[in-house]
């Protein structure tokens, strides 16, 4: 904010006219003035166009070419990548499991972190310990546990059935991960536990800037616990919300190890989302246009997804 | 506040955006202007290979002065991807170790086999191998090792089944399977997912006369033998014979379960006894046979190449450097020491006679005449396989058989 303000302040008298200053700043001088900003700005501009503009073109160029299998470029291809991308059977499923994907664990993850903040805020003994807890599953990589859930899930050696034949819940091992709709929830389940920590914090501090007067002044209006919950603190989260959900919904939408590490997107292409039949279509499809094509269309996809979310969530009345 | 969360909104979506959009790496190579240092990339085989390139490599410097190589130890599962940067970046390495090449030499990127070693290795190297190391009609890969696929089956399973002999033919083959799991194992390990489903599949499919190819080489993949092999495999999964999931099964899972002793028969290499069966029972009970056939007459094996192939770089300077190291692997003791450390199957004659002393992998070497190849000369073969590990496992579980072999001959007559 300060810098906003001192920048503010400088443009004001850069650009005011001084009547009782003569002779006036010469061209040069006034130049030199106008690109000074630039000393400030100029570093994150390069970095921003290095590290995010730059990407973005090479791959729009990118699915713009006929590639070879070997890696060298055989010159364009127009827009044949994207009407061979959207004439693939498998581009529709994978484009609509993806949404379910991200939207169900969006929700499931934001649900779970509001119950989470809330109790990590409250007071407790042991507090400390539960807190250090929920920051386990961020600390570990997301590639290990993966592949720690694939071999738990196995249908030979698997914890979970193990576990689940021995309380009689199954009778003959399950093969999770080789069925596509129970591969998909236990790898949503993965995800889930994984985005579990983030969220939960930013809810938390969300919740922390909460100020204990408004809890005060509902108790000596008289309202519950469930009320108190709905009318304020729910309201007063709505930043906090705000952010954990998109930041989600951009990581979810590329999550690539947890699906890679499990199923591989197989059977054939039925766990795929857009990441890994991103990753397919390069590999082993050997086709590095049309993976480029589909890393646009996914691009493309995350951003109105966003742009939707943002207008649906009523994100300007958040930031006037 | 308000004005901070446009920021942080704004600042999240630009690095997230951001980090998704950089997937393109690019990795760093000096030139040198002698030519006289050359950049090898080799694929881990397994936990010895890269001691066995370092000494190589040490000797090689040391017999050559002012000669140097620096080696890349590269990952199976990430090499394609690094191949396909280096030569979209310009960043060829000098010597590549890997399992395909003709795309690369339909791009022109790399040397004639007889530009980068002498006649005499050029001479040395099994005309079985040479065949797979042409592209129209010209040698430009160099064989680096090979391997085969026979059937191994668990002696103490037959015998607990009352089966005496292997199985020659299909049908005896499931009669086999039947009975095994009668006695509580699983008849015979079916690895159909992603990871090699293409060299399982062949390996049913040529002993029922059919492969990717028509006699004129043109892509014949939905072949009438090719059906009847997969509805073959379909009928053994849905009766419930092989192990459950083939379509999700890695040859991993199988081969340890075989070595686990609850797998009655399973198609192995001869890198199975070192790599699979001693690291869990040594004293396992298992013989090895030839793959069975549809009719029982005729038994071909799956023949494997690995290759070596020499990139064009810096018009030619590097050229007498690559014939000096690839010269000197190609010495017999050289070669002989790689393939007894790996356990793969010789391309040279002269290393032939070395392998051949130690029975288990007499087999394999006597196999080795009557093996044949994925068409892995094709430069779309790379594509074709690649659908296949994708797709094919699906025809033993949902798909119908016809259909998936419809799509992938798809695939492969638009890739070429």
């Amino acid at each position: 904010m300060s810098e906003a303000g001192t920048q503010g302040a400088e443009a004001a008298a850069a650009s005011a006219p001084r009547p009782g200053t003569a002779p006036r700043p010469g061209p040069a001088r006034r130049l030199g003035r106008a690109l000074a900003p630039l000393l400030w700005l100029g570093p994150s501009i390069a970095l921003i166009g290095l590290v995010v503009l730059w990407p973005v073109v090479e791959m729009v160029r990118t699915s713009l070419l006929r590639i070879s299998s070997s890696g060298a470029t055989l010159g364009s291809a127009g827009a044949g990548k994207y009407t061979d991308l959207f004439a693939d059977e498998d581009f529709w499923p994978v484009v609509l499991r993806t949404l379910g994907w991200v939207a169900g664990v969006v929700v499931v993850t934001v649900l779970l972190s509001l119950a989470l903040g809330q109790l990590l805020n409250a007071r407790f003994p042991g507090r400390r310990v539960v807190r250090w807890a929920v920051i386990v599953p961020w600390a570990a990589s997301v590639l290990m546990t993966s592949l720690i859930w694939r071999w738990m899930l196995d249908n030979d050696s698997g914890l979970v059935n193990r576990v689940l034949l021995d309380l009689g819940v199954l009778d003959e091992p399950v093969n999770w991960l080789a069925h596509p709709t129970q591969a998909m929830l236990w790898m949503m389940w993965v995800a889930v536990f994984v985005s579990l920590p983030f969220t939960s914090f930013v809810i938390l501090a969300g919740l922390q800037t909460v100020p204990g007067e408004v809890y005060e002044a509902a108790r000596v209006d008289g309202a519950g616990t469930l009320r108190t919950y709905f009318t304020i603190t729910l309201p007063l989260l709505r930043p906090a919300v705000l952010i954990a959900s998109i930041i989600n919904i951009i990581n979810v939408f590329n999550s690539f190890p947890i699906i890679w590490a499990m199923t591989g997107g197989g059977p054939g292409h039925a766990t795929d989302t857009t990441t890994t039949f991103m990753y397919k279509l390069a590999f082993a499809d050997q086709d590095v246009g049309m993976s480029a094509a589909m890393a646009v269309v996914n691009f493309a996809l995350i951003l109105v997804l966003v742009l939707l979310y943002l207008r649906a969530s009523r994100w300007r009345e958040e930031t006037r | 506040m308000k004005r901070h969360l446009t920021g942080v909104i704004a600042a999240g979506l630009t690095v997230a955006l951001g980090v998704s959009a950089c997937g393109k790496g690019s990795s760093s190579s000096d030139g040198d202007g002698g030519g006289k240092t050359i950049k090898f990339v080799a694929a881990i085989y397994d936990d010895n290979t890269q001691g066995y390139w370092d000494q190589l490599i040490k000797d090689f410097e040391a017999k050559n002065p002012g000669y140097k190589v620096q080696l890349e130890m590269v990952d199976w599962t990430v090499m394609d991807g690094k191949v396909k940067t280096y030569v979209q970046t310009k960043q060829v390495p000098d010597v590549l170790n890997y399992n395909s090449f003709s795309d690369y030499a339909r791009d022109g990127l790399i040397y004639k086999a007889s530009e980068v070693v002498s006649p005499e290795v050029l001479g040395d190297f099994t005309p079985t191998f040479v065949e797979q190391a042409k592209y129209q009609g010209e040698q430009y890969a160099l064989p680096f090792i090979s391997s085969a696929r026979l059937l191994f089956y668990n002696k103490d399973l037959f015998k607990k089944a009352g089966i005496t002999d292997a199985p020659k033919t299909w049908d005896e083959v499931k009669a086999d399977a039947q009975k095994i799991k009668g006695s509580g194992a699983i008849g015979y390990g079916l690895p159909l997912g992603p990871e090699e489903a293409q060299a399982e599949f062949y390996s049913w499919a040529m002993n029922n006369g059919g492969g990717w190819v028509d006699a004129s080489g043109k892509w014949a993949i939905n072949q009438q033998a090719n059906v009847d092999t997969l509805n073959y495999l379909r009928d053994l999964t849905k009766s419930g014979l092989t192990q459950p999931n083939p379509e999700t099964t890695d040859r991993k899972k199988v081969f340890n379960q075989f070595a686990q002793g609850r797998i009655g028969m399973a198609i192995g290499g001869p890198f199975t006894r070192a790599g699979f069966i001693d690291k869990v029972n040594k004293d396992l009970q298992y013989g090895i046979a030839p793959l069975p056939s549809k009719s029982g007459s005729e038994h071909n094996t799956l023949g494997v190449m690995d290759v070596l192939a020499a990139f064009k770089k810096d018009g030619g300077k590097n050229k007498e450097a690559v014939k000096k190291f690839l010269d000197f692997y190609y010495q017999k003791e050289n070669t002989a020491k790689f393939l007894k450390l790996e356990n793969f199957l010789p391309v040279t004659k002269s290393a032939g006679d070395a392998l051949s002393a130690d029975p288990y992998f007499k087999q394999f070497v006597d196999a080795l005449p009557a093996s044949k190849f994925a068409p892995t000369t094709n430069p779309a073969w790379t594509a074709v396989a690649g659908a296949v590990k994708q797709d094919l496992g699906s025809a033993v579980a949902g798909q119908e058989p016809k259909k998936v072999l419809d799509k992938i001959q798809q695939t492969a007559e638009k890739s070429g």
